[in-house]
């Protein structure tokens, strides 16, 4: 890894390298979007990130009284629990391996296809290819059991299978595998195909003319330049595979694999420090195979996946493989469609396996009862989705672009919170933001307040004395009572408004100012403007109506009251962007000291970052999960923009922040679309990060159409499954319209790219 | 002096398994204003890294950049007041021509007439009238690198910057843009640092030339300096071409110098450098120089190929051993020596540079 990546550096070159690490910060500092971009990013993951893995991981060496055990670590070596956790262990790894070899297999079917047979109706092939990467994770688990189960459609009914003790059913690993390669061969499908189609014909026809036969052809050529994306495409299943939770709950039968396992652990019996050593466990080889991924795959990789596909295309001349491949891609598809169609049918249908007539009862249900989970779920995934796109265009930008110490581990650490499974993230969090430590908030706070100060400050002792006295004035109004509280720090920010309005003349600053100042109080009027909707809802008879807009009214409250350690960071950044350029001592000093206190306070009000139960922690760690897939297409979208381009917007008198408004924004501005759809697709089917952190007010469908199926529910949880496929399309389709009509065929979104 | 360039050194970190780099290594150079300076070198010279330091994109490593009496070291790029015109013409893909030439212009918050103005003005300079509202996917490479030009421009820079802007050009549409690039230049009587590899484009351009090797300056001089009178081997191999022929000093007498070289004698004159007698040294001459003569002439060859060219015949001689490339620029010789033929050499003994060292 390289240890200094900078074009700036010290000025004599026998600098040490410390020397040269200031300077580059100084400079850093002195562009104010770079270091904000930075600091944001940053802070983002390192809360968010890093800090709730390392809780994770290292709470499985500490027992509930606090001290070091390794209890859990010790049994998979003893001959009690041992022979039963080793056997997990083992079948996790058979379940990974052989899903990720089918998947592999059938992605390259797939691929082979629609890129070389010329498959009849290649666009709906293509898009019935992707569908699986939006439905929600048990889906298929659901509809197979429905299909092929001890009561199921073809195994019970048509085929007249009675299943006894004993016998092989679908429940178990081979199930288990048929549906994990169902629902991740897509991901293979995407990699194989972006391969082929960038794969140089005349690199074959060189081969052709030199002699070569077909099969010499396809064994020294083909295949050799395929490896890296086969290699590619089995490491990312096989840790698809191991994170996967939804499906092995569903029907991995007696069998249980890690991710069960560690579910278990925290549902079943509370015990944290169980899960936390079990997804160490877990954690080792897919963070193993995330390296080998990363740092060796990729690099031997001899065709660039980013490039644009060559000019034609070879086809597959003899027509007996042609059809072998179509027949098997057709024949896949069949089977999709039957598992999607299964699932609507399923929810139509009275009692599945006994009684098959139609009925609207699970749907009139799932409107009802169901309407606060899939209401919540949507309000919370759509909140999460612009700060998901957005974050990952800026990380993106400053992989891509900029040149600092530490680039590449914010590389690397904003793909780990999508790369390890969900349910150690889930736990991590549960950890981290329970009974957060003071030391965190105040660390926080530190970093921002000197970066504040020096933003804001002209010279040292503006920066102290702003520093200082916007502390102790802060931790001062921690003091003032809760009720009143919030009136007083949106206060303060409207009287800097007017300070701005008088003393500097910018006018629009202080309107900015003044309704930060307003939102700041709502936080003690949400309640005043909420309760009357809530005391409405229930006046209204029982229902749809009732429940939706009960929650309407929660989501106010959650609009108008955000955590206020998020706040804090928030308006910090906030104060340097508003306090660029003040003109006058005084005035600086002043309005520095003010928004600083305000920032303090927030920052420490109640217990910091204390999340666990509300509606942020759940954005959070959508954002957490969806944060890679905006990366990668922002920096695909980014590596095929000519730096120069930015060079010259910025030699002409443009800033760091104009060029990126102006110029780079609007040229990654597909690339940001593509994110929105990535993130709200990943928000609407994530399961197994939030499932741990849904609470009796913010309720997730995916975690419902568990528990509906636990309690027998096969009707519900099919509704519930079809609900989330189709808002999640409806989603897809909506921006994909706007993205046409706003580029008129001056770009398009690669889907392709995020997953 | 406008722009001065004060022991800039730039040296790259190591990057994986390359160690440090040294890209630039204590260049020292002067700048007048309204001069047109060129740098010229071969690919990892340092001239791009040197413009790219001139430019604010990168930071010396050590050393001072001087404009206008201020040091502009730690000025970013858009605080320097500078324009650059790059290889890949960087047009912003999403604005139209008369955005992209305007966009410098809406930065400085100018109102709409004034920029209105400007624009027609510039658009009418590079002779790109009427084009305004095109896309840029809709000019041609001549045209797009007009518009490249003209959003340099408009600017009005304290020192204009073009970093190989012809390079992505074909032949003919290059030699006009080259007199067009040149025309503007002196109309404007902007201050203008030019990077190319290309030394025609050094020579046609340039009110001087500064030729970079690995890092440093070999010589700074006018065009004619530079080619007539050329301080290094590397300079008058890069520029034109030339026969290195070694020779031992027998005397010199004010501005006359004479030379044992390949068996003979001979006396050369304009020699401005001082040398000690036997001190050895290298003749530099250019192929122009050689004059080739069935007989006549001071040194005996044998024409080692001959090859007709149209406009000039080209021949490589044998004389005592070494190989020397002629120009035989006369239209009316018609017929070529054959291989194999014996001939006589002279040289032009009036424009030979002379070097120390073998």
């Amino acid at each position: 890894m390289q240890t200094v990546s900078s074009t700036i550096e010290a000025p004599t070159i026998k600098s040490s390298s410390l020397t040269r690490r200031f300077r580059e910060f100084s400079l850093i500092g002195r562009d104010p979007m770079l270091s904000i971009s930075l600091l944001l990013s940053g802070i983002f993951i390192f809360v968010f990130v890093v800090y709730p893995l390392y809780r994770s991981a290292a709470g499985g060496f500490i027992s509930e009284k606090g001290a070091w055990d390794v209890t859990y670590f010790t049994r998979y070596f003893d001959n009690y629990y041992g022979p039963a956790l080793r056997q997990s262990f083992i079948d996790t790894m058979e379940m990974g391996i052989l899903t990720a070899t089918a998947g592999t297999l059938v992605g390259f079917i797939f691929a082979y296809s629609i890129v070389r047979c010329r498959i009849p109706g290649k666009r709906f092939v293509h898009w019935l290819a992707l569908v699986p990467t939006v439905s929600p994770p048990f889906a298929l688990a659901l509809s197979m059991i429905l299909l092929f189960g001890r009561n199921g459609l073809i195994s019970h009914k048509i085929l007249g299978i009675e299943f006894v003790k004993g016998m092989n059913d679908i429940y178990g690993l081979d199930g288990l595998v048929i549906v994990q390669t169902i629902t991740f061969f897509s991901v293979s499908y995407l990699i194989l195909k972006a391969m082929l189609e960038r794969l140089n014909p005349a690199m074959e026809e060189a081969g052709a003319s030199l002699g070569a036969g077909r099969f010499h052809l396809f064994r020294t050529i083909t295949m050799p330049l395929l490896i890296p994306g086969i290699a590619g495409s089995f490491l990312l299943l096989f840790v698809e595979s191991l994170a996967d939770l939804g499906n092995p709950l569903f029907i991995a039968g007696t069998k249980t694999v890690l991710s069960a396992q560690i579910f278990m652990a925290v549902i079943g019996e509370y015990n944290f420090q169980k899960a936390s050593a079990l997804s160490l466990v877990l954690i080792i080889p897919t963070l193993a195979v995330f390296l080998v991924q990363r740092y060796y795959v990729n690099r031997r990789t001899y065709i660039s996946v980013t490039g644009k596909p060559a000019g034609s295309q070879i086809v597959e001349k003899d027509p007996l493989i042609r059809w072998i491949f179509n027949i098997l891609a057709y024949l896949i598809i069949a089977f999709i469609i039957v598992l999607y169609v299964t699932i609507i049918y399923g929810s139509f249908s009275t009692a599945w396996g006994v009684d098959f007539a139609p009925t609207l009862r699970h749907w009139s249900m799932t409107i009802t009862r169901g309407v606060e989970a899939i209401l919540d779920t949507t309000f919370l995934s759509a909140m999460a989705t612009p700060f998901a796109a957005i974050l990952g265009m800026i990380i993106a930008w400053l992989v891509v672009r900029k040149k600092f110490t530490g680039k590449s581990v914010l590389d690397f650490t904003s793909n780990l919170g999508g790369a390890v499974p969900g349910t150690i993230l889930g736990i991590g969090f549960i950890l981290a933001f329970n009974k957060p430590p003071l030391a965190l908030a105040i660390a926080i706070y530190a970093i921002l307040a000197m970066f504040y100060a020096q933003a804001v400050g002209k010279n040292s002792a503006e920066r102290i004395v702003i520093l200082i006295l916007g502390t102790a004035l802060g931790v001062g109004l921690t003091r003032v009572d809760a009720r009143i509280m919030y009136f007083c720090l949106g206060g303060l920010y409207v009287a800097m408004a007017l300070i701005f309005m008088l003393t500097q003349r910018k006018f629009s600053k202080a309107l900015i100012t003044a309704l930060i100042g307003v939102y700041v109080m709502s936080t003690n009027w949400a309640v005043v403007l909420s309760k009357p909707i809530s005391d409405f809802s229930r006046s209204l008879e029982k229902g749809f109506w009732s429940n939706a807009i009960f929650q309407f009214a929660d989501y106010l409250k959650v609009l108008l009251q955000p955590t206020p350690s998020l706040l804090a960071i928030a308006l910090l950044f906030a104060g340097v962007i508003l306090l660029q350029g003040t003109q006058g001592r005084p005035f600086r000093i002043g309005l520095g000291m003010l928004g600083l206190s305000v920032a303090c306070a927030l920052s420490f009000v109640g217990i910091p970052f204390a999340m666990v139960g509300g509606a942020y922690i759940i954005m959070a760690a959508f954002i957490v999960r969806s944060l890679p897939a905006s990366v990668r297409s922002g920096v695909a979208a980014l590596q095929q923009i000519d730096p120069s381009i930015e060079e010259a917007s910025n030699i002409l008198g443009a800033d760091a922040q104009y060029t990126f408004r102006k110029v780079t924004l609007p040229l990654i501005l597909p690339a940001l679309f593509a994110g929105l759809i990535f993130s709200f697709t990943r928000h609407m089917t994530s399961l197994s990060a939030i499932i741990f952190l849904v609470s009796a007010k913010w309720r997730i469908v995916t975690a419902s159409i568990l528990s509906e199926w636990e309690q027998g529910g096969v009707g519900v949880a099919a509704a519930y499954s079809t609900v989330i496929i189709i808002l999640v399309m409806i989603a897809i389709i909506v921006l994909n319209l706007i993205i046409n009509k706003m580029f008129k065929g001056r770009g398009s979104v690669d889907m392709s790219q995020g997953f | 002096m406008y722009l001065t360039l004060e022991n800039i050194t730039k040296v790259f970190p190591p990057r994986g398994a390359a160690g440090e780099v040294t890209a630039v290594n204590d260049v020292n150079l002067d700048i007048k204003k309204g001069e047109l300076v060129t740098l010229l070198g071969p690919s990892g010279c340092g001239k791009t890294t040197t413009l790219r330091m001139i430019a604010g994109f990168e930071f010396p490593t050590s050393g001072r950049i001087i404009l206008d009496k201020q040091d502009i070291n730690q000025l970013p790029p858009h605080k320097r007041e500078m324009s650059m015109v790059f290889q890949s013409y960087a047009i912003f893909p999403h604005l139209n021509v008369f955005e992209n030439i305007a966009y410098g212009l809406n930065v400085q918050r100018l109102s709409k007439a004034v920029i209105k103005d400007r624009v027609d003005k510039v658009l009418g300079l590079v002779h790109l009238e009427g084009y305004g509202d095109r896309a840029p996917t809709q000019l041609s490479g001549g045209q797009q690198q007009r518009v490249a030009l003209a959003r340099a421009l408009i600017m009005e820079p304290k020192v204009l910057l073009m970093d190989e802007p012809l390079s992505n050009l074909d032949a003919k549409l290059r030699e006009e843009m080259r007199t067009e690039i040149r025309r503007i230049q002196k109309e404007l009587n902007i201050t203008s640092v030019y990077v190319t590899h290309d030394q025609i484009e050094a020579m046609t351009l340039s009110d001087r030339i500064v030729v970079m090797n690995q890092g440093i300056i070999e010589q700074i001089g006018t065009p004619v300096e530079i080619y007539r009178f050329p301080n290094s081997k590397f300079v008058a191999d890069f520029i034109g071409r030339a026969n290195f022929v070694p020779g031992e000093v027998q005397e010199k007498i004010e501005s006359k110098l004479t030379v044992k070289s390949l068996g003979q004698v001979i006396e050369l004159k304009n020699i401005k450098r001082e040398f000690n007698k036997l001190q050895a040294v290298t003749l530099i001459i250019r192929p122009e120089m050689i004059r080739i003569k069935k007989a006549g002439e001071l040194f005996k060859g044998v024409i080692h190929r001959a090859v007709y060219l149209g406009d000039v015949i080209e021949y490589v001689v044998e004389v005592c051993g070494q190989l020397i490339t002629g120009l035989e620029t006369d239209p009316y010789v018609m017929e070529l020596f054959p291989e194999g033929e014996q001939v006589t050499v002279g040289f032009a003994e009036g424009c030979i540079q002379v070097l120390p060292g073998e």
